[in-house]
């Protein structure tokens, strides 16, 4: 993969969520202000943050679906911990974050252990680690959380929000081992040719459970800041996060078949999408609308992508 | 690795095992409980002092247009369309007032929280809004009222002090009571009863439940609680779920509370279908038009509810008092247009009126 093709669908994503900024900024003049880019920054950070690794599964060629289940389960679980157990709220957090990454690793061992297609696995993990936060919940919301917790998800540093901090980190981590290190490479190359990478030595399947168990990981670390921005913990929260996610992923260039996708792919993705959402409601769209035009973006961002990819071999 | 798996899989189990069992009724709240007396006897006012939310330095607004975007629980079902309309009524008659209905089309928080967001920063002057979760939504209601934003609550309340004023439909103990007054009068005082609900933490659906239990028990000891489902305000699902209560519990289902007013439909349509009508029972929250059918074939004797039109008509009026001046902390009663005057109680709360029970008699002269 040469570097003028990798860069082909990203320049193209670049040059798009330029246009779509100025776009938007000419329709309100409230959307590119400081205190609105750096809200939806802090709006976005927890899809963000599951991106980043949900970057990893779909270039090896698989899905997590039930990212957003993990995030509902962990944070059932920061509840349950603190307030059931009468953990302290620390304790609680990490038991709750290992909780997470644990159902991550549930994931990959089904996964690479059983030979079960990713696809249908996290489905089916989707319901179950619902169906659990709901059983263990009994839909009980937990709130009363001491005010020093709300700093991860409504605080700020230097003016800047906290979690677009840990975004900002867990984003140069995540290039770093995608691009950088034989990690990364090993994951592409899981992706172009699963059997071809196995036979050339590359430890497939540990390669994968480390991936799912990172997916677990970001999903519960997302959960711990939702909760903190919301202040309560809900047993439906992240329903519906892995299709944001998802395309977030996809429209960033990451290829579904795997194989291809970059990091910064995928944060152009979000941002184009955050943008889209928040500017068209800012000039008055209402929320269907958004939905259609996002759609429609995320059609003509792909299309794109392939014409300029002719060379390529599918 | 076999003992790994196995201890993964008695891990999984000890952690779904960890579900207690619950008290009372599930789905209810948690809240202190006042159930009404079993006869007729209205309850006594309490008077509270005032404990909602004020804005920060807001703009003087007195006989100015003001711009206000009304956020329900989500879009697209008659029962907000039914207030989303009464707030359109008042704002045209007010005059001076450019009202907009926005919200997301699942019953989700997440989402409600980033439309109000939204608004907020695009600068409306006054926000109405129902909740999907009391909590969850006070952060981004604080930020409006820091903000300078009015923001009024209807049908689904907030925490007090992240909205100024709230419009309760009806008591939430009144509720209860016409509902299982309702329901005893129909299957006789005893029986299994089961509940659809939206979710277990939506707010008023959560009180009625609670507010519920605390009155059967109270006045109708005899009727039996078998369970409650969530069926999250959608048709399919409502449905789904009532048809699984009838096959679950079988004989032993005497009646079926309908929780939102999608349930209620949903549920004389999955005892009509399951060709239970007059063996099943079904009351509930709904508007007439979506239970006309039934109630003419007689399949459903009653339906309560109170006029959402009116709800919404009395939340504008009320979001225009604010933020003219005219309603202030401690106020006793708020003149709400052509409703006339509503008391306030529970310290900032306004009270739109009594339940109403629509029935084979006088459904037919309602159109919403």
């Amino acid at each position: 993969m040469t570097a003028s093709k990798l860069l082909r669908h990203e320049t193209i994503l670049a040059v798009l969520t330029v246009i779509a900024l100025a776009v938007l900024a000419s329709l309100s003049d409230k959307f590119f202000t400081p205190e609105n880019l750096l809200n939806q920054g802090r709006l976005m950070a927890e899809v963000g943050l599951v991106a980043l690794a949900m970057t990893f599964v779909i270039v090896t060629g698989g899905i997590d679906l039930s990212v957003g289940s993990i995030l509902g389960l962990t944070a059932i679980l920061l509840g349950v911990f603190w307030k059931n157990l009468g953990l302290p709220l620390p304790a609680a957090i990490v038991l709750a974050l290992a909780c997470g990454t644990f159902a991550g690793w549930i994931n990959g061992f089904i996964i690479t252990r059983f030979g079960v297609p990713p696809l249908i696995a996290t489905l089916a993990t989707l319901a179950l680690y619902r169906g659990l936060a709901e059983g263990i919940s009994e839909a009980r919301s937990v709130r009363g959380y001491p005010e020093w917790f709300f700093f991860f998800g409504q605080g700020e540093v230097l003016g800047v929000p906290f979690q677009l901090w840990l975004l900002g980190l867990a984003t140069v981590i995540a290039a770093v081992i995608l691009g950088l290190t034989p990690f990364g490479r090993a994951t592409y190359a899981i992706g172009a040719n699963e059997t071809a990478a196995r036979f050339s030595g590359i430890r497939v399947d540990a390669t994968k459970l480390w991936i799912y168990t990172a997916a677990g990981f970001c999903s519960a670390l997302a959960a711990v800041i939702f909760v903190s921005r919301v202040t309560t913990t809900r047993s439906d929260m992240g329903t519906g996060l892995e299709l944001d996610v998802i395309t977030g992923v996809v429209l960033g260039g990451t290829s579904i078949f795997g194989g291809r996708g970059t990091i910064i792919g995928t944060v152009l993705g979000l941002i184009l999408i955050q943008a889209l959402k928040n500017g068209l409601a800012l000039s008055g769209v209402k929320g269907d609308g958004t939905i259609v035009v996002i759609g429609l973006v995320l059609i003509g961002a792909i299309l794109a992508g392939a014409l300029f990819d002719k060379n390529r071999g599918g | 690795m076999k003992k790994l798996t196995l201890a993964a899989l008695v891990g999984l189990g000890l952690m779904s095992g960890s579900a207690l069992a619950a008290s009372a009724w599930t789905g209810g709240d948690d809240q202190p409980t006042n159930p009404l007396s079993c006869d007729a006897t209205p309850a006594a006012a309490t008077a509270k002092p005032y404990d909602g939310g004020v804005p920060t330095n807001p703009p003087d607004r007195k006989g100015k247009e003001i711009t206000v975007v009304d956020v329900p629980k989500l879009i697209g079902i008659g029962y907000f369309n039914a207030t989303s309309k009464g707030i359109a009524d008042a704002a045209a008659e007010l005059g001076n007032v450019k009202a907009k209905t926005d919200g997301p089309t699942k019953a989700n928080i997440d989402e409600q929280i980033t439309f109000i967001d939204n608004y907020i920063t695009s600068g409306v002057d006054g926000i109405l809004f129902a909740a999907n979760d009391p909590v969850a939504i006070a952060p981004v209601l604080k930020k409006a009222l820091e903000k300078g934003i009015n923001v009024v609550g209807y049908d689904a309340n907030s925490t007090p002090d992240a909205r100024q004023w709230f419009v309760n439909q009806a008591e939430f103990n009144g509720i209860a009571k016409a509902l299982v007054d309702s329901m005893a009068a129909e299957v006789g005082g005893e029986g299994g009863v089961a509940i659809v609900t939206s979710t277990f933490t939506t707010p008023n659906q959560a009180r009625w439940i609670a507010e519920m239990a605390a009155y059967a028990e109270k006045c109708h000891p005899k009727l039996k609680w078998l369970e409650t489902v969530e069926a999250q305000e959608d048709n399919n699902l409502s449905f789904n779920q009532a048809t699984t209560l009838i096959n679950k519990h079988g004989d032993e289902l005497k009646g079926i509370f309908g929780m939102t007013s999608v349930a209620t439909p949903a549920s004389a349509e999955a005892v009509t279908q399951a060709n239970k009508c007059g063996s099943v029972a079904v009351v509930g929250l709904a508007t007439p038009n979506a239970m006309k059918p039934y109630v003419e074939k007689g399949c459903v004797k009653s339906v309560v509810l109170w006029n959402p039109v009116d709800l919404g008509y009395a939340a504008m009026q009320v979001l225009r008092a604010v933020a003219d001046g005219s309603l202030q902390p401690g106020a006793t009663s708020v003149k709400a247009g052509k409703l006339g005057d509503l008391q306030v109680i529970n310290g900032s709360e306004i009270l739109l009126g009594a339940p109403y029970v629509f029935n084979k008699d006088n459904i037919g002269q309602f159109d919403f």
